[in-house]
């Protein structure tokens, strides 16, 4: 017998697809977790609740927001319900991921060489050309086994009919991986034995899986290359992912000022002197990397870096210049991209895109504004954008002058309205609307995607974002293992 | 290791030292203000333990409620304790993976425990023991963790080296603070001051129990700078730090693992071969700070030859 | 065929030791139908192992490092060339059909870089001067070479009133400055009338007929002219490049072919000595070695400095996908 019943409040909006329920019964993959919350009481279940937070905040799983010259320690929201894949919708997303980044990978390395797409006219010239993360220092030299996207965070969405979009691809310091290996760790916590009895995938391969393609990228083919993540520091809001991630793998955490490059070959400074590095894990970006190159005022980078870069001493992951395939008005093409290097039909389906800089579009944008969002084609974390449904006049007025100031750096997109997941609020279960990040990662044996990811849910009801930056939580996110072979999970 | 880890490392622990410090001054105080309201003065504990000059204590309020909350949660002192395990954590977050995780968790509900607003409310009205005890444990919680969870490589001798100098730099400057002001045969003040300046540094039992025939300067002096029985004096903090020292000699000849390890010899020496007579006979203050010159140099070339 | 030995040096003093120093040099002499480099001679502080590759454009770029303590860095570079004098372009095609053949480079991959104009507030102002309705009406080369005399007639040439982040827009203001200004100017001009522009530095050689430019390094600009290829256009000096300037780099403005630039730690106090002399296959020099070298004021920060903390905040913050 339930104590509590659960489903009764749990009310889903029409035209949306709900993760868990469909017409009125509960998805064949969420029936077990849900029979084992009906177990549990409101009280039982709120002190579940209060366990999740503590358990963040006492390991330090938090990120910094200043405020007045102070800085206050927030947890990244988590809502203890977790999202269920099932293997048959797993499998389809990972050969649409697998698909999409091997024809990243090649773009990025025919944009960086010969240009054949350019020439043969799929893509503009035009917008690579225009694109501040098009990095001209970036031609004229290989990169180990022409990979430039080893780790990616590629973002999926569901529409009402539960089709799966690729709404971006973050091919450049994609963070929040730490949150797909932290929330499972709270979910073995407060909720025991339920991942074994529902064949729930295991994610703790990750940072292995990452090691291992980092030692063989190394230019030096010795024992125990040395390996680092640079880190922008301990004020960077993914700080505590850096540190999970080096701890995780055994690596150094570095900054900026504990590097210096001698001779084109880049040092640590140790307590014993200078230390060659082999490998660098940076989650820094592109412009601060190389103060000799790029922007002359960085701390965060290591003067010289691309030199030694360039000239094979040292691997960095994920290669500079990746910026100019995850634009946003460059993701128009990558559909196009997959049909022209793979010759195959994309898995993975594109969000239909309006350029700005293209008059009709733009005309056409600007009459639908209403059903509209506009992003900024070099942005991401949803910072910049204007969702057509909920602004005021004014603030559409104010954004379509900033959008005719410099049309080439934003597209649109017909809102898309998110599929919606089951969280515990105030007691109840209540559908906020979700997205998807699984994390790819290339390695020379090609690419491997641990079965999971990060959920990233609106917590506002009715909200359609989910950043973080924009009141966004997240959850622990389970891929099933197939049918039939219960309990054998990789 | 990493220059900037061996560092942080150092730091991490030089505050977390501090913080202990602090925290027994401002308990044994506390206690002796509800004590002696004639003899007793906040004014030795601001100058040992903030930047604040003689002219600045002199204007500050020596309210005992106003000094506590000073010292343990002011903002705007830079030694408040809370401002101390802020940068202690702070420098344990920039080398999260090279401390355990238990380690790094003590540091940081310390420091939640901190910023608690109730902390600085219990400090105004409540029995401000209860909180500073609250506070000596989660120290001594990060002192028993580190113990025990910490591996005993070269991230481990930086920590004691850090901890063992900022001791011994802590035990000159009260003695130097409390004593030297008094004459050289000056026996005079009475028995509560030498206890509570006992107490501070958590000597007075051991005290008590070497020294049967009641307070003596010389007795002070030979206990505080010279017992290696007594783990706040200056001579064991300093054989420790040598210690921990030599444990940082690898293969490769280190002309600056040289160089510091005289420094720290001829320190190690000038202590052993004093007497409290021959101590008090060239002058308590001259020695102290010759002591003290000597701790803060070997502090400036282990920033030259293992930190830049 | 003119010959030139070139020596050019370089000299950063510093107050305090400093370290970590990080240099890029393009100082390599363009090689090509029409310039001959003899030889080169690189002498640097240290004896540094300098790495040359070829940039985007086809630059040689040589960089370097010297960790170790030091006061001094002194570049010298010595090059000998050779410059074969060009043949100018008939220019007997239609005006008319010139401007439609450059039209149709709009989306070409080898000019695009050389076609796009960044957006800056005096835009307008200045597509009101280079007026296509005015200018098309002739030649794109004599349209070239009336943009060129226009900077040279309505620019002051004078030193030490910009710096290379003089932006474009108060160059515009300002109506002055030296070389690099006047080819920013010019380039961008070009550019409204979509005439593909390019960034040339390089020395400057006039032997008796004084020109502007001399004893540093130099800038003009490269015009493409259709049915001819790039064309040196010298706003500095009003006049059509030929033999007498000696090419180091092109690119899209004066970052892509900076001669010389560096990073180190330590003091922000240093001091800059650049000089350029040539000596012509005459026996003659334009300047005796020692005496030429002119201080220079420094706008490179060392990489301690230079930001406040909000700045180094924001940076720390930066955003992460």
């Amino acid at each position: 017998m339930p104590i509590s019943d659960l489903l009764q409040s749990y009310l889903v909006d029409n035209d949306t697809w709900d993760e868990m329920y469909a017409r009125a019964s509960v998805r064949e993959q969420y029936t077990k977790a849900i029979d084992f919350l009906q177990q549990l009481s409101p009280e039982e279940l709120n002190k579940k609740e209060d366990l999740a937070k503590k358990l963040f905040m006492s390991q330090g799983i938090t990120f910094t927001v200043y405020n007045s010259g102070e800085g206050i320690e927030k947890i990244f929201p988590f809502d203890i319900i977790p999202r269920i894949i099932t293997a048959t919708e797993w499998d389809f997303i990972e050969r649409g991921i697998k698909q999409r980044l091997k024809a990243l990978n090649l773009f990025l390395k025919d944009i960086y060489s010969n240009q054949f797409i350019l020439k043969d006219g799929i893509i503009p010239a035009q917008i690579i050309f225009s694109c501040p993360h098009y990095l001209r220092e970036m031609h004229n030299f290989a990169v180990p086994y022409d990979i430039y996207v080893h780790i990616s965070g590629i973002d999926l969405i569901r529409d009402a009919d539960g089709t799966f979009y690729i709404l971006e691809d973050n091919l450049r310091t994609p963070s929040g991986v730490s949150y797909m290996l932290e929330n499972r760790e709270i979910t073995k916590r407060i909720f025991p034995d339920l991942l074994p009895n529902n064949n729930v995938r295991s994610v703790t391969e990750y940072p292995n899986i990452l090691y291992r393609n980092l030692v063989s990228f190394s230019p030096r083919q010795i024992k125990n290359p040395t390996i680092v993540l640079l880190t922008p520091g301990i004020y960077n809001s993914a700080y505590f992912e850096h540190s999970t991630l080096a701890r995780l793998m055994g690596v150094e955490l570095v900054q900026g000022s504990d590097l210096v490059v001698d001779n084109h070959k880049v040092y640590m400074k140790t307590t014993n002197g200078l230390q060659q590095v082999d490998v660098i894990y940076r989650r820094v970006d592109d412009e601060f990397l190389d103060p000799l190159v790029f922007n002359p005022t960085s701390m965060l980078g290591v003067a010289g870096i691309l030199s030694a870069y360039r000239k094979g001493n040292v691997a960095i992951v994920n290669a500079l210049g990746n910026g100019v395939a995850d634009d946003k008005a460059v993701y128009t093409y990558v559909p196009a991209m997959i049909k022209y290097y793979l010759s195959e039909e994309p898995i993975l389906k594109n969000v239909s895109t309006y350029h700005l800089a293209q008059e009709e579009e733009r005309e056409y944008v600007f009459s639908n504004i209403q059903n509209m969002v506009i992003k900024k084609t070099n942005e991401s974390g949803g910072y910049g954008m204007l969702m057509g449904s909920a602004a005021s006049d004014e603030e559409i007025f104010q954004y379509k002058n900033e959008v005719l100031a410099n049309p080439r750096e934003f597209i649109a997109q017909p809102i898309i309205s998110l599929s919606s997941a089951p969280c515990y609020m105030d007691g109840k279960l209540q559908a906020r609307r979700i997205d998807l990040r699984p994390y790819a990662l290339c390695g020379p044996d090609g690419v491997e995607i641990v079965p999971g990811g990060l959920t990233r849910v609106a917590l506002r009801e009715g909200s359609l974002i989910v950043n973080s930056s924009q009141g966004g939580g997240s959850k622990d996110t389970w891929v099933l293992g197939s049918q039939g072979l219960a309990g054998e999970s990789e | 290791m990493l220059s900037r880890v061996a560092d942080s490392l150092y730091w991490m622990s030089r505050y977390m030292e501090r913080a202990d410090g602090i925290l027994r001054m401002l308990k044994i105080n506390y206690a002796w203000s509800q004590d002696d309201i004639q003899e007793f003065s906040w004014k030795p504990v601001l100058r040992i333990f903030t930047s604040l000059n003689p002219e600045e204590i002199n204007g500050f309020s020596l309210n005992t409620r106003d000094v506590l909350q000073y010292m343990v949660t002011g903002k705007e002192n830079s030694n408040s304790v809370l401002n101390i395990v802020t940068l202690a954590r702070e420098n344990a977050r920039s080398v999260q993976d090279h401390i355990t995780k238990e380690m790094w968790q003590c540091l940081n509900d310390f420091y939640h425990t901190m910023r608690d607003d109730n902390l600085a409310v219990a400090l105004q009205k409540d029995d401000p023991i209860t909180v500073l005890d609250i506070l000596i444990r989660q120290g001594l919680i990060y002192v028993g963790t580190t113990d025990v969870t910490m591996a005993r490589g070269e991230g481990n001798s930086f920590l004691n080296i850090g901890k063992f100098l900022e001791r011994a730099i802590q035990s000159s400057d009260i003695l130097n603070v409390k004593i030297s002001g008094l004459g050289a045969d000056d026996n005079h003040a009475d028995a509560a001051y030498w206890k509570y300046l006992l107490l501070s540094i958590s000597g007075y039992e051991l005290y008590l129990k070497t020294y049967r025939g009641g307070f003596e300067i010389k007795n002070v002096v030979e206990q505080v700078v010279l017992s290696d029985q007594f783990p706040r004096s200056v001579i064991y903090s300093v054989n420790h730090l040598h210690r921990h020292f030599e444990r940082l000699k690898t293969d490769h000849s280190n002309e600056g693992f040289d160089n510091l390890n005289f420094t720290i010899g001829k320190l190690k020496s000038r202590i052993k071969f004093s007497t409290s007579s021959s101590i008090i006979h060239e002058g308590l203050k001259k020695y102290l700070t010759e002591i003290r010159f000597c701790l803060v140099e070997t502090g400036m070339s282990l920033n030259k030859n293992y930190f830049a | 065929m003119p010959r030139f030995i070139i020596q050019h040096i370089t000299l950063y003093n510093y107050e305090e030791p400093v370290t970590d120093s990080t240099n890029q040099i393009i100082l390599f002499p363009v090689e090509d139908e029409h310039q001959q480099l003899v030889n080169q001679q690189l002498t640097i502080t240290g004896d540094p192992v300098v790495e040359i590759y070829k940039d985007y454009y086809g630059n040689k770029v040589g960089s370097f490092m010297n960790i170790a303590p030091h006061r001094e860095l002194r570049i010298d570079s010595k090059v000998e060339v050779i410059t074969v004098p060009r043949v100018l372009p008939e220019d007997i095609a239609e005006p008319i059909k010139q401007w439609s053949a450059l039209k149709l480079l709009a989306n070409d991959v080898l000019f695009l870089d050389f076609l796009r104009q960044e957006n800056f507030s005096a835009l307008a102002e200045m597509k009101a001067v280079a007026d296509a309705g005015f200018y098309e009406v002739v030649s794109v080369y004599l349209a070239v070479q009336q943009l060129t005399e226009y900077v040279y007639t309505n620019f002051k040439y004078i030193q030490g009133v910009t710096s290379v982040e003089t932006t474009l827009e108060e160059i515009w203001k300002l109506k002055a400055g030296v070389c690099q200004d006047f080819a920013h100017i010019l380039l961008a001009m070009l550019r409204i009338l979509h005439i593909p522009a390019r960034y040339v530095s390089g020395y400057v050689c006039p032997k008796d007929e004084g020109m502007r430019g001399e004893g540093a390094t130099h800038a003009w600009v490269e015009a493409y002219i259709p049915s001819y290829g790039w064309l040196g256009l010298d706003p500095t000096n009003n006049c059509v490049v030929n033999d007498l300037h000696v090419r180091l780099a092109i690119g899209r403005n004066f970052s892509d072919c900076s001669p010389v630039k560096g990073t180190y730690k330590g003091t922000a106090r240093q001091t800059l000595e650049v000089g350029v002399s040539v000596a012509y296959d005459d026996g003659m020099v334009s300047d005796e070695e020692n005496s030429f070298l002119k201080s220079q004021p420094v706008w490179s920060n060392p990489v301690d400095d230079g930001l406040n903390s909000y700045q180094r905040y924001m940076e720390m913050i930066q955003q992460q996908q």
